[in-house]
């Protein structure tokens, strides 16, 4: 009995060793004046970055065997960090994981095909591209977030006075408290979900081919609404003051459009689909 | 001058009108076609009008394509996660993005309030060339570089290409609809951007 339980503590020291032994982990540091550039390219595997406490970009790399390396260069305010596949490296063998630190003024530029993305608490650039990764932006301001995936689905969560720009082929959309002054998203199949108050006189264009796409607003929203499902159906829960001129004809079901709160804010907000629904909720006190 | 010469030289002298380039391209039907096809894109942007500013989404893929084509500094140091691309497709690879762009060029026709009629007639013949040039053979660049991910990108592709056949029907039935053909440019934009990501460096 006892012999037959020290079989298996061996056995599973074996496969933790043996695991462990194929990880390795790199890191890397690099000094960059202010609004740094920092690009990282991974085919397989996850990114995160937060924001460092100087002028340090600090890469901290797993890698999960020794069938891809970690190439790194500086040019400059420039850093490049991608994941160098070697000969027979597969999906499993190539994954690398990425966590970075990087001043949070800094523009960065993650691309993974298959690993999750995530990217906060910075106020530079970001820009985020994976066909199958999951994107979760969160705590940015005053920035360009630009995000393109395949069927990965999009989390941007409190994104302020943010240049937003997504497009997501069958991956759901989820917004939260995202404002400003351009936020747009275009996708063909996937959900879009917005929730906040659409902020003040910025452009929110929302478009999805067969997707859904669902506004959760507060009843004070200052915005300037038009919506149309070509093909689909459109549900209003919040009273819009009618426009006198639309580009589109207003057929009961397939559209609406209209003003609520103060038209001096107003921010401009376009919901369009061809055959999915768009519904306007009102946000309830809890959300 | 060679063909990949002459295609080099394009980003010189756009119009093939050099005597080099004119010596080659009387013997070369392939690069005349090539040439004939960049003056029918630049054409297209000489007719766009200040109101159609592109996106920043354009301007991403133009840088895009400009860095495949080695126009400006790459964000890497090392060796392309593609080799075999460069390969397969040799010289002709920068036919893509210059396709994107034709699509792109289409799509802004698009949105152009004149003529809706012509329009629709006008857009109809490159979402049949498109889907039939380019489909099989980035479904096979994908099979090779990326097995595991040829399901998905499968499923895209068949999704975009159902979304442009109804946009396409939408705006034939109703030429005057603006938001059929505002789904129609953008199911084309999320074609390029289909092609763009199986392309670019992400890929494995």
């Amino acid at each position: 009995m006892v012999s037959k339980r020290a079989a298996k503590l061996v056995a599973i020291g074996l496969i933790v060793a043996g695991t462990l032994l194929a990880e390795s982990r790199k890191e890397f540091r690099f000094s960059v004046g202010p609004r740094a550039g920092v690009s990282v390219m991974n085919p397989y595997g996850s990114i995160s970055v937060k924001p460092s406490l100087n002028n340090t970009v600090i890469v901290n790399a797993i890698l999960h065997s020794d069938k891809v390396e970690v190439d790194n260069s500086q040019n400059g305010n420039r850093v490049d960090i991608q994941s160098h596949l070697l000969a027979g490296a597969d999906a499993d063998s190539g994954r690398v994981d990425y966590e970075v630190l990087v001043p949070a003024d800094a523009s960065i530029t993650l691309h993974s095909s298959t690993g999750s993305l995530r990217a906060e608490k910075l106020h530079g650039d970001v820009n985020l591209e994976g066909a199958g990764a999951a994107v979760d932006v969160r705590d940015i301001s005053n920035a360009h977030v630009h995000v393109k995936t395949m069927n990965g689905s999009v989390n941007l969560n409190n994104i302020q006075n943010g240049h937003v720009e997504v497009d997501s082929l069958s991956g759901d959309v989820t917004m939260k408290a995202v404002n400003g002054p351009l936020v747009q998203v275009v996708s063909t199949s996937g959900r879009i979900n917005y929730i906040g108050d659409f902020g003040n006189s910025g452009e929110y264009r929302l478009t999805s081919h067969s997707g859904d796409i669902e506004a959760t607003i507060p009843e004070w929203t200052s915005a300037d609404v038009s919506a149309r499902s070509v093909r689909g159906e459109v549900h209003d829960d919040i009273p819009l003051q009618p426009k006198n001129h639309t580009w589109f004809t207003v057929d009961k079901g397939r559209a609406f459009a209209g003003t609520m709160g103060k038209v001096a804010m107003s921010s401009t907000v376009v919901l369009r689909t061809f055959s999915g629904k768009i519904h306007l909720r009102k946000r309830s006190e809890k959300q | 001058m060679n063909c990949v010469e002459l295609q080099q030289s394009l980003a010189e002298v756009e119009d093939g009108s050099s005597t080099e380039q004119r010596a080659h391209l009387r013997g070369c039907p392939a690069c005349s076609a090539l040439v004939e096809e960049l003056d029918l894109i630049i054409a297209a942007a000489g007719e766009l009008q200040a109101a159609d500013e592109p996106s920043p989404r354009v301007w991403n893929s133009i840088e895009i394509a400009l860095r495949q084509e080695g126009l400006i500094r790459p964000s890497r140091a090392g060796r392309p996660f593609i080799p075999s691309f460069s390969a397969r497709w040799g010289a002709a690879r920068w036919l893509v993005p210059a396709a994107a762009m034709l699509l792109l060029a289409v799509g802004t026709y698009v949105r152009r309030e004149s003529r809706p009629n012509e329009v629709a007639r006008q857009i109809s013949m490159p979402a049949a060339s498109a889907s039939d040039l380019e489909d099989s053979d980035l479904m096979q660049e994908v099979a090779d570089n990326a097995p595991a991910m040829k399901t998905q990108y499968e499923d895209n592709l068949r999704r975009v290409n159902e979304s442009i056949r109804e946009s396409q029907g939408a705006v034939d039935e109703s030429p005057n609809d603006e938001d059929a053909r505002r789904s129609l440019m953008d199911a084309y934009q999320q074609k390029s951007m289909l092609f763009e990501m199986a392309m670019d460096r992400s890929q494995p």
